[in-house]
């Protein structure tokens, strides 16, 4: 071993990166951004509550310390908390048609006879009634629910009942075809993310080699239009892309049994269009990748947000309001949402269509985008 | 009495062409007529500005300042159709056989399928590459790839060539086939500008205009450089020149 090589070889590393300061920039960067966002989301504060219904009909009961009534304290504790809103109906029904309508993100309802039950010492049900295709909503819904029955059972003389084992939280999915399993629920978010992942990658690196190699000077030199160029990278990408879409799609469909209750032409078109943006997304990004270690580098940037704010973990609902705007732009956002609504609940085109509406304007504003940055291309 | 060519006539016409990249001028009020069917030679050192003026011509780039004409009209997509332009490095598809290149390039240029394909077949053999026309690309030699280069910026039959250092890392050999090339098509009325560093190979070209910081230095036939300089090469003429334009300058 020749120490001098080494760092001859060392060195030289160090002194490029140097002259690259983009690349530089983005090592910085990017871990930045990504570790505040996740800070964010898992963190508590700059949050808005989710909003919940709450239809609380516990009449009381007594307690051998007295009278009580578990649901108000139930309720009451709810209200503590940050992470969710509450909001009082009056029945079982109109609670769920608002979940329905996607105005809650889930409806509580605590039956009559709660305090009279805990306080004889019998097991109560308490039904939480969510839209059961999004797992990123039903999770918060239910965590609020069991912090409550907690701090009912510590807090209220007499509420020791509602401690676990009193009380078992029964979920009722209301929109979700039954028999759903872990796979079904992520199903639509792996489809999605591959597929949006796959198609970028395949085109950014593919327009970055036209460019770094002179045969867009070539092309730019010719009376071909700017539109000509775009129209012809998406024709000739879309049959690859798609194949691998449908690689994923299939396996997901046959291999792993995923289910999808709704049209599958909706979701292949759906996917489509998913395709379309992920194609010309890559030309005008590649615009600002100088090589392709750079273009690897925007992966993160350009997908992570829309998976970490696009409602695929965390809930939309939840998010700072502009961050909510900002996860409206995304394809992902709506491509992910239409999914779950038409794989999981079976969905048709007259539920879904508005999403479909900002699927297509995204893809016509990155052909936009592209035919812009390609101006800089020609004088 | 001053005659001043009109834009139309000439092939291309540039007026105190200015193009800056920043603070730096790369053209820094270029003065240029090209005379319809001459071949024109464009010499001086790395940096003198001669890239950037086959740039602006191709259309590549749009000018800080000053006019430029090109076969009667502004660089662009209007003119582009009757202008062949090869890169400096040989820009071509790596993964594409010679001739798929050229009917990829053809077609850019609107010709149909099939004229594109028998179009093809015609300029593989005028590059003399008429048995590697199926090969891929990249495992040609560095010089096939400069013939094929070539072949893709006349697919379409030009009537104006940009030639950015055609000749450079070509044998000798291929470099006078090259040659032969270039006069063929002049001679068919292809008006030709071509770029290069190595000044003596210029002779060859109907007239030379010497470029030096952006601007041109001089402009004529080889004798009429030399005899102008007082000095017996274009090497020597070329430093003679410059450093003569440079003292008219600080005067």
């Amino acid at each position: 071993m020749s120490w001098s090589r080494v760092t001859a070889i060392a060195g030289r590393i160090v002194r490029q990166f140097r002259h690259d300061r983009r690349t530089v920039a983005l090592i910085i960067v990017v871990p930045l951004a990504v570790m505040a966002l996740i800070g964010y989301l898992v963190g508590d504060s700059g949050k808005e509550p989710l909003p919940v219904a709450v239809v609380n009909l516990d009449e009381g009961g007594t307690s051998p310390v007295g009278a009580v009534n578990l649901g108000d304290a139930f309720v009451r504790s709810l209200r503590d908390q940050d992470s969710i809103e509450v909001r009082a109906f009056e029945t079982g029904p109109g609670a769920e048609e608002a979940v329905r309508d996607g105005e809650v993100a889930g409806a509580i309802e605590l039956p009559s006879d709660l305090s009279a039950r805990l306080a004889a010492g019998e097991g109560v049900e308490l039904t939480v009634a969510v839209t059961g295709t999004n797992p990123s909503l039903t999770g918060p819904v239910v965590d609020a629910v069991q912090t409550a029955l907690r701090e009912t059972a510590t807090s209220i003389p007499g509420g020791e009942g509602a401690a676990s084992g009193g009380v078992t939280i029964r979920t009722v999915s209301l929109e979700g075809v039954p028999g759903l399993t872990t796979i079904d629920y992520y199903a639509p978010v792996l489809v999605a993310v591959f597929t949006f992942f796959f198609t970028f990658l395949l085109t950014s690196v593919s327009f970055l080699r036209e460019r770094a190699s002179g045969t867009l000077d070539r092309l730019m030199a010719s009376p071909v239009s700017r539109l000509d160029v775009e129209l012809g990278y998406l024709l000739g990408f879309l049959g690859f892309a798609m194949l691998q879409t449908l690689i994923v799609l299939g396996y997901a469909t046959f291999v792993l049994h995923v289910e999808i209750a709704g049209p599958l032409w909706l979701v292949l078109l759906v996917l489509v269009l998913l395709v379309i943006g992920s194609v010309n997304l890559g030309i005008p990004l590649s615009f600002y990748a100088r090589n392709e270690l750079q273009v690897v580098q925007f992966i993160p940037l350009v997908l992570l947000p829309q998976i970490f704010l696009g409602g695929l973990v965390w809930p939309v609902e939840t998010l700072w309001t502009p961050l909510r705007w900002l996860s409206q732009a995304f394809p992902l956002t709506h491509a992910t949402a239409i999914l779950r609504d038409v794989m999981l609940a079976g969905a048709g085109l007259a539920d879904v269509w508005p999403r479909l509406v900002a699927l297509v304007a995204f893809d016509l504003a990155t052909v936009a985008l592209g035919v812009v940055v390609l101006r800089r291309q020609r004088a | 009495m001053i005659t001043t060519t009109r834009a139309d006539d000439a092939a291309i016409d540039a007026r105190r062409l200015v193009m800056s990249f920043g603070s730096f001028h790369a053209l820094d009020g270029l003065d240029l007529s090209v005379r319809r069917g001459e071949i024109l030679g464009l010499v001086g050192p790395n940096g003198a500005g001669k890239t950037t003026f086959i740039r602006v011509v191709a259309g590549l780039l749009r000018p800080s300042g000053g006019q430029i004409h090109v076969l009667g009209g502004r660089p662009g997509v209007q003119v582009a159709t009757r202008i062949g332009y090869m890169p400096q490095a040989p820009a071509l598809y790596d993964d594409l056989p010679v001739v798929d290149n050229l009917v990829f390039f053809a077609r850019l240029f609107g010709l149909s399928r099939e004229q594109a394909r028998r179009r093809a077949e015609e300029i593989v053999d005028i590059v003399a590459l008429g048995p590697k026309a199926r090969t891929l690309v990249r495992d040609l030699s560095g010089g096939m790839r400069q013939l094929a280069s070539l072949g893709c910026s006349m697919v379409h039959d030009p009537k104006l060539l940009l030639l950015d250092e055609p000749t450079v890392g070509i044998d000798p050999v291929l470099r006078l086939d090259l040659w032969q090339h270039f006069a063929d098509l002049n001679a068919d009325g292809t008006t030709i500008v071509l770029t290069t560093h190595v000044i003596p190979e210029a002779e060859r070209c109907d007239r030379i205009a010497m470029i030096g910081s952006g601007r041109v230095i001089a402009l004529g036939t080889g004798d009429e450089l030399r005899e102008r300089a007082g000095r017996q090469n274009l090497d020597e003429a070329y430093i003679a020149l410059r450093d003569a334009g440079r003292r008219e300058g600080e005067r």
